[in-house]
């Protein structure tokens, strides 16, 4: 598996993911306003799954300077 | 003669000033703070003004005074324990007194370092520098951490294998420090005031694997501790096994008891996260599916609604037509009645105009016949 950096910030995305599944229990059926949250949420997990499937943990070592 | 006067002119006189500044520059000269330690029991401790720290080291056959800073001290003292003292003898010029002028004390001794452990435990504790109500949490998921340990250390790899198990894409900064020994107070100091300027970081974690009492002193460290409890960021200490409880792991916000632990502790497992990601996804995916659905029952039971009304508006034009078709005359002739018109075709529903002799039509249900009105009577009905 090669790992890379991903730039998404993994609490964030996740809060979002999150906050859209509450929407759909507690909402009004809106079909359009739906799809799109639908869509919004495929993307956000599928970017959530990749950073925890191929990102890498970093070590830098901080120098005494 | 002459050498005896020789010898009289070569003796030294000294000012009491320079006495005491030739004896310091002897002490100073002959005893190296690197090869020779001073070992005994403290007795008469005192502190004075805050600044300055007074007591005595004494066996079973001699006493000295030691004279130190109490910036220096380190931890706290009591009589009765026993210490090694690091310094130089001298002669404090004022007084005159002989002392030991000490830039370190150790404790010697388990019995030594617990009582002093158990004097700092309870002067930071009575600060509120262990309270529970201060201490913070991490976010869940923490995407920069300062990890202070040593890169050489079990700890380290341990901490380092765990996080890697669990976790992916951390930023892990690290603050190399000696975790054992003399200089181990300063440098982990040292990692936690460089840490705070180059945050923000989610959490903080400082890691040592186990260790003596005496090894672990580092961590027991009154400036250390402060150093823990005045970060920027929550802390994570993990010093040592389970059984070892530091006071830097006290006042830090969370205790992990080893270093696998305090990985645990600080990030998610990356496997049961996924699972999450996955359960919220099919509830959005099944609650969408479900709207639709619900959607199209709508439609079907508005159609089926407007079919129905339809149906009984058919079923009430058919009840109407029929009552319409009730009021036909023919149907009324087919009954048996007849109707009765003049020659000119005009229905007679009276006998006001009848005269004998007038010619009628008579229709009755399967044709018509002439007749002639021979008389009439009123008031049949």
């Amino acid at each position: 598996m090669t790992k890379k950096k991903i730039e998404i910030d993994f609490a964030k995305s996740f809060a979002e993911l999150e906050e859209i599944a509450a929407w759909f229990e507690e909402g009004e059926p809106d079909l359009d306003e739906g799809m799109k949250r639908y869509e919004r949420a495929s993307e956000l997990a599928k970017g959530l799954k990749e950073k925890l499937d191929e990102a890498e943990n970093r070590i830098k070592e901080i120098k005494n300077s | 003669m002459s050498g005896r006067s020789a010898k009289v002119l070569a003796m030294q006189i000294l000012t009491v000033s320079q006495f005491v500044t030739y004896v310091n520059d002897t002490f100073k000269a002959i005893w190296d703070p690197t090869l020779v330690a001073l070992e005994g029991e403290v007795t008469e401790f005192r502190v004075s003004q805050g600044q300055w720290v007074n007591f005595n080291v004494k066996d079973g056959d001699a006493l000295v005074s030691v004279f130190m800073v109490f910036a220096k001290l380190g931890q706290p003292l009591a009589d009765g324990m026993r210490v090694r003292l690091y310094g130089f003898p001298r002669i404090y010029p004022k007084y005159g007194k002989f002392s030991f002028s000490a830039d370190r004390v150790e404790l010697v001794g388990e019995g030594a370092l617990q009582k002093a452990l158990a004097m700092l435990r309870a002067k930071l504790e009575s600060e509120g520098i262990f309270d529970l109500s201060r201490k913070r949490k991490i976010p869940r998921f923490p995407q920069r951490i300062a990890l202070i340990a040593s890169r050489e250390s079990a700890a380290y790899g341990d901490f380092i294998r765990i996080v890697d198990e669990r976790w992916r894409g951390l930023e892990i900064d690290l603050y190399h420090a000696v975790v054992q020994g003399e200089k181990a107070p300063d440098s982990v100091i040292g990692c936690l005031e460089r840490a705070q300027k180059n945050g923000p970081y989610d959490a903080m974690v400082i890691t040592r694997g186990g260790g003596s009492l005496e090894e672990l002193m580092a961590f027991n460290d009154e400036r250390v501790v402060r150093a823990v409890y005045a970060s920027k960021y929550p802390v994570i200490a993990a010093i040592g096994h389970e059984r070892d409880i530091t006071l830097v792991e006290e006042a830090a916000d969370i205790r992990g008891s080893t270093p696998t632990d305090a990985a645990r502790r600080l990030v998610p497992d990356r496997r049961d996260v996924l699972y999450e990601i996955a359960t919220l996804e099919g509830g959005i995916e099944q609650t969408l599916l479900q709207k639709i659905k619900n959607g199209r029952d709508t439609i079907d039971r508005a159609t089926t609604g407007a079919e129905r009304w339809l149906e009984s508006f058919r079923l009430k034009v058919a009840s109407l037509l029929r009552l319409i078709s009730s009021f036909n005359p023919e149907a009324i002739v087919k009954r048996g009645f007849a109707i009765v018109s003049d020659a000119q075709g005009n229905i007679l529903s009276t006998i006001e105009k009848l005269k004998p002799g007038t010619s009628v039509s008579i229709r009755l249900r399967d044709g018509e016949a002439g007749a002639m009105i021979d008389g009439k009577q009123g008031k049949l009905i």
